[in-house]
């Protein structure tokens, strides 16, 4: 599986894909919603999209507006992970088109926890075994 | 009272902590309050700071030495002890600790606004027209890492 770690902070981006490396995933990165708009318009397909929201040029939730508005990205499973934690931001991304939401500080296990629930830890790693 | 005004020195300690706990440390119990001091005793210190926006206007400044900020940087970014921090490591890793303290403070305003992106500095931001609300004296790993809260 392929994921995309949308995060203005190179710091955070090597975290998420540690983590998600840890996982099974091969990870590809952007520094904001913009760049990672051109990996898509470019022809990269991904299984996840995890998303910063305060990011410049172009925001999280503007990059999920923007794939929510192209059909050809429809399969994208785009999670927030994000310090945007009042309830109000949370109900904001989900009703654009967000799938799932992750506050940071988060540890990898609660991580790991939301793919679950998304059905995108890799079968062989999702029984009870560590990462 | 502002709203600013109610935060108190426990919640923004118990914050950092859970930051550290679980973004930096991987384990509770690394920062901890400690004595007072002044910023003034920082040797080559450096500043991250977010501002807050909502119906008040806040800051949250993290004030460090550099060589705390650079150890900040490694265990962040999990580098071993001997691997040369670079400058835009320096400055993206301390600016994220910043964004997740002070988005996390942010949470418990009764009124939610936005956020700026982090700025990291050598130089703090000017205090023309603000007013300290608190300053809540930690040490991470025995080295002071002092968070301050400002009204704008």
């Amino acid at each position: 599986m392929r994921a995309l770690v949308i995060d203005d902070s190179r710091a955070m981006r090597r975290i998420v894909s540690g983590i998600l490396a840890g996982l099974g995933y091969e990870t590809a990165e952007a520094g904001d919603g913009r760049q990672a708009l051109d990996r898509l318009e470019a022809g990269e397909t991904f299984d996840l999209a995890c998303i910063d929201w305060n990011m410049p040029v172009m925001n999280g939730l503007e990059f999920v507006v923007a794939v929510r508005a192209n059909r050809a990205w429809r399969d994208l499973t785009m999670m927030m992970v994000t310090t945007e934690s009042e309830h109000g931001q949370i109900v904001r991304a989900l009703a654009a088109g967000a799938h799932e939401y992750l506050i940071k500080p988060f540890t990898p296990d609660a991580m790991r926890d939301k793919l679950e629930l998304l059905g995108l830890v890799p079968l062989s790693l999702s029984v009870g075994e560590p990462a | 009272m502002s709203a600013l005004t109610a935060f108190d020195g426990t919640q923004v300690s118990a914050i950092a902590e859970e930051v550290f706990a679980a973004l930096i440390d991987g384990e509770p119990g690394h920062l901890y309050l400690t004595a007072p001091t002044s910023p003034s005793d920082l040797v080559d210190p450096l500043y991250a700071w977010v501002d807050m926006h909502a119906d008040v206007s806040g800051r949250v400044l993290l004030s460090v030495d550099t060589g705390t900020a650079h150890e900040l940087a490694r265990a962040l970014l999990r580098m071993g002890a001997e691997e040369p921090v670079e400058d835009e490591d320096l400055v993206d890793a301390f600016g994220e600790v910043a964004n997740v303290v002070g988005g996390n403070l942010k949470a418990l305003l009764p009124v939610q606004g936005t956020l700026t992106l982090p700025r990291v500095s050598a130089t703090p931001p000017s205090d023309e027209g603000t007013t300290l609300v608190d300053r809540i004296p930690l040490a991470w790993r025995g080295r002071s890492f002092d968070i301050s809260i400002w009204q704008l």
